[in-house]
């Protein structure tokens, strides 16, 4: 049995194909699916507008993403029901990392947050640069922060600071 | 303690109302329950158990359990957990048994002569406005056969109505759609089908004395009638485990379905702090839920040694930090009139608490997400024979792959025929309504109605062919060849 | 366990009670719905048979799957005696009243 089952966090060991290659982090923004497990769900296929993403056997076969063709533009987070995709851009320093975010009150443009990881625990301080709240998105909204690039792929939550509304 | 601002939901709540609480008045909003809105203003114990006088509040919050029973207007075991709530109702604390007071009346009026309880006759009968129920009714519907789909609730939709989440599975089958949305959809259709729906009707028994007729007792308002009908699907769902430990039976210890539709129906906050047990899919789901209701998830415990639930559930509460602690159990619950906090320990490979590994939390609720039974009652009573499958959650009727149970005519889906997902209880409801219609022998479009049966069993062995599909693949097998081996001896 | 612990919420019957009970001889859930009452509250069982059914295996050894449940038998809820004496709906109209779904 993984770490993972026990405790709920994925690791980097058990990331494999989901990573996509240093070289091809740094030429563009990507998606990364967070989703190891065989369960029976396939969304993120159709929501793909470039047919990047594919599951390549039964409906319970584990997403693959061709990062060729994924060009990170996001469509698919908030198509996730597990709410385990992400798009990273860490073309430059800072990095910027775009999580779903289910929560209310919506952080502002310019708000710096709490950066939390897999686990949790805070990683340090990212800036809001977008937050998409289209009605498209069926009320899964997309938050972009700025980090800096060595924790672009650590940051997978935030939390906003108490005095806006965050809790401590 | 009401939520004001939810990410996913708007709150339609009645008009504002006040009642009488043990002489003290309270304002809540009509059409909650007298249970919600007696937890919105801080209320947590509904009444005094009958032998030791011990406090209890709401446990279930579906009108199965008696935790809630509270004396209204003068009438003592009210189920208040169900019991909508109306402007200068008199609520109060029942102590013991309660006392029937000479001037109260009981909600039915013996009115009637006695031959006045026919409702008629329906070629199809529907238990339970579920995923299941709807989806037999839809497409019983669409083969142009009428049915009467009958459910407790005033609201149709059963537990969908509770689910913020976007549903998994295949997106011809209703994925990424939010459960309460999938709700309103499936009545939208409905609504297109020759299908009437009875809400707020109890159905008290099931009878087949009478073949091939089968006998419904329904009570509305107080108000009995009976309904005769060829064929019966049951979808009835399931029941919320209870979990015995030290003051298991505190105010404040809820069944996670209790919770949701606190906070995800009435708009009430269950609590500050939660500890909630058990890390299959319905805790880590509810655990979400309550922090989208800004309600703090001190941890999930489980006494598995491995996340019963999906990863990416697991994962989503992770990242906000509350921890998953498997290999733990709950020991006690403290607190005099509520839950002040609970104790849990490690539990070694034998299940068994650790010495010295023990650990008090401070919570004010602890949520139970400890699995669930198939109500299988109805059929019970209709003479079903059944099999106890644990892979499938304890006794359910014995039932074929068209999930018709050893009664002709009498069909089990959903929940209540094995515990799945949403997603699995409409294929199954689908499929028994459609085996439903092939057994009521009318003149339909065979070709289409087999095509159809076939798309809904392929589904399903489709939604249950990974990793987390193995326990109900493995109850459904035993399940037909038990059921097989059963009718065989007939 | 402790002994103390409410296994049945309805009719507030103990974990000891039950247990002392299936030691005396009472191992089925018929023979303890009858004497200790488990199981004929307003839930009728819906909170404590499982519960019970562990016990009396715990206690006897039988494994669970083969202890038997208590027989269920209408009404599902809790219904007055008053609703029970009046019958159906007055006007006998199956589609009518107090029923009618439209």
């Amino acid at each position: 049995m993984t770490e993972r089952r026990r405790d709920g966090v994925l690791r980097e060991a058990e990331m494999g194909p989901v990573v996509p290659s240093a070289e091809r982090l740094a030429r563009g923004p990507v998606v990364i699916v967070e989703c190891v497990e065989n369960i029976p769900c396939n969304p993120c296929v159709a929501a793909c507008p470039k047919g990047a993403i594919a599951i390549r056997g039964d409906i319970n076969d584990t997403p693959v993403v061709d990062f060729e063709t994924c060009d990170g533009c996001r469509v698919c987070i908030s198509a996730c029901p597990g709410l385990a995709i992400f798009a990273v851009d860490a073309t430059g320093d800072p990095a910027l990392v775009s999580i779903p975010y289910e929560f209310r009150p919506l952080p502002e443009t310019g708000e710096i947050v709490t950066t939390l990881d897999r686990e949790g625990a805070e990683s340090g301080e990212g800036k809001v640069v977008r937050v998409l709240s289209a009605k498209a998105l069926d009320r899964t909204p997309i938050v972009t922060i700025e980090v800096p690039k060595n924790l672009a792929m650590r940051v997978r939550h935030f939390r906003r600071k108490p005095d806006r509304g965050g809790t401590s | 303690m009401r939520i004001r601002e939810h990410p996913i939901l708007e709150f339609e709540r009645g008009r504002e109302v006040e009642f009488d609480f043990d002489g003290r008045r309270l304002c809540g909003h009509e059409g909650e329950t007298i249970a919600a809105a007696l937890h919105a203003s801080g209320v947590r114990v509904l009444r005094k158990s009958i032998r030791h006088g011990r406090p209890r509040g709401f446990f279930c919050a579906i009108g199965r359990c008696s935790s809630c029973l509270m004396t209204v207007d003068g009438v003592p075991n009210v189920m208040t957990c169900v019991t909508p709530l109306r402007r200068g109702m008199k609520v109060e604390t029942q102590t013991g048994k309660g006392t029937l007071a000479a001037e109260a009346k009981g909600a039915g009026s013996i009115a009637g002569d006695g031959s006045g309880s026919d409702l008629g006759t329906v070629p199809l009968a529907i238990v339970g406005a579920g995923p299941a129920g709807l989806s037999a009714a839809v497409y019983a519907g669409r083969l142009g056969v009428e049915s009467v789909v009958v459910d407790e609730n005033e609201v149709p939709g059963g537990q969908l109505i509770k689910q913020t989440h976007m549903f998994f599975g295949s997106l011809e089958h209703y994925a990424r759609v939010r459960g309460v949305d999938i709700g309103t959809q499936l009545c939208r259709e409905l609504e297109k089908c020759p299908s009437k729906l009875l809400t707020g009707t109890t159905v008290l028994g099931l009878y087949t004395d009478d073949p091939p007729w089968k006998t419904l007792s329904l009570m509305k308002n107080g108000v009995r009638g009976e309904l005769r009908a060829r064929t019966v699907v049951l979808a009835t769902g399931a029941s919320e485990n209870m979990l015995a430990f030290e003051n298991c039976d505190l105010p404040g210890v809820y069944g996670a379905g209790a919770v949701q539709t606190l906070m995800n129906v009435y708009g009430v906050a269950p609590g500050e702090r939660v500890l909630m047990v058990g890390a299959g899919n319905i805790g880590l789901i509810v655990g979400y839920q309550l922090l989208q209701a800004a309600v703090d998830v001190a941890a999930v415990i489980d006494a598995m040694d491995e996340i019963g639930g999906y990863h990416v559930h697991a994962a989503k509460i992770r990242r906000m930090g509350v921890p998953i602690l498997t290999s733990h159990t709950i020991l006690s619950a403290g607190g005099t009139d509520r839950v002040e906090r609970a104790t849990i320990s490690r539990v070694d490979s034998d299940w068994q608490p650790v010495e010295g590994t023990e650990r008090t939390i401070d919570v004010d609720t602890i949520c139970l997400a400890v699995g669930l039974t198939p109500n299988c009652e109805l059929a019970s009573m209709a003479g079903c024979d059944d099999e106890y499958v644990p892979e499938l959650g304890g006794l359910v009727s014995a039932h074929d792959a068209d999930l018709e149970t050893s009664v002709p005519g009498v069909f089990i889906a959903g929940d209540a025929s094995g515990i799945e997902e949403a997603s699995t209880a409409m294929l199954e409801g689908r499929l028994a309504g459609l085996a439903a219609v092939e057994r009521l022998e009318v003149e339909v479009d065979r070709e289409k109605l087999l095509a159809m049966k076939e798309e809904a069993a392929s589904g399903l062995s489709e939604l249950r062919a990974g990793p987390f599909g193995d326990r109900p693949r493995l109850g459904k097998e035993r399940m037909l060849a038990l059921a097989a081996s059963r009718g065989g001896d007939r | 366990m402790k002994e103390d612990v409410v296994i049945c919420r309805c009719e507030d019957i103990t974990y000891g009670e039950i247990v002392d009970a299936v030691r005396g001889g009472l191992t089925t859930t018929e023979e303890i719905k009858r004497i200790l009452r488990c199981g004929m509250g307003p839930c009728q069982g819906r909170t404590c048979s499982r519960l019970i059914v562990r016990i009396i295996s715990q206690e006897t050894g039988v494994p669970v799957a083969e202890v038997r449940f208590p027989v269920v038998r209408p009404p599902s809820r809790p219904v007055e005696i008053g609703v029970m004496a009046a019958g159906g709906p007055p006007d006998g109209n199956p589609s009518g009243g107090e029923y009618d779904a439209d």
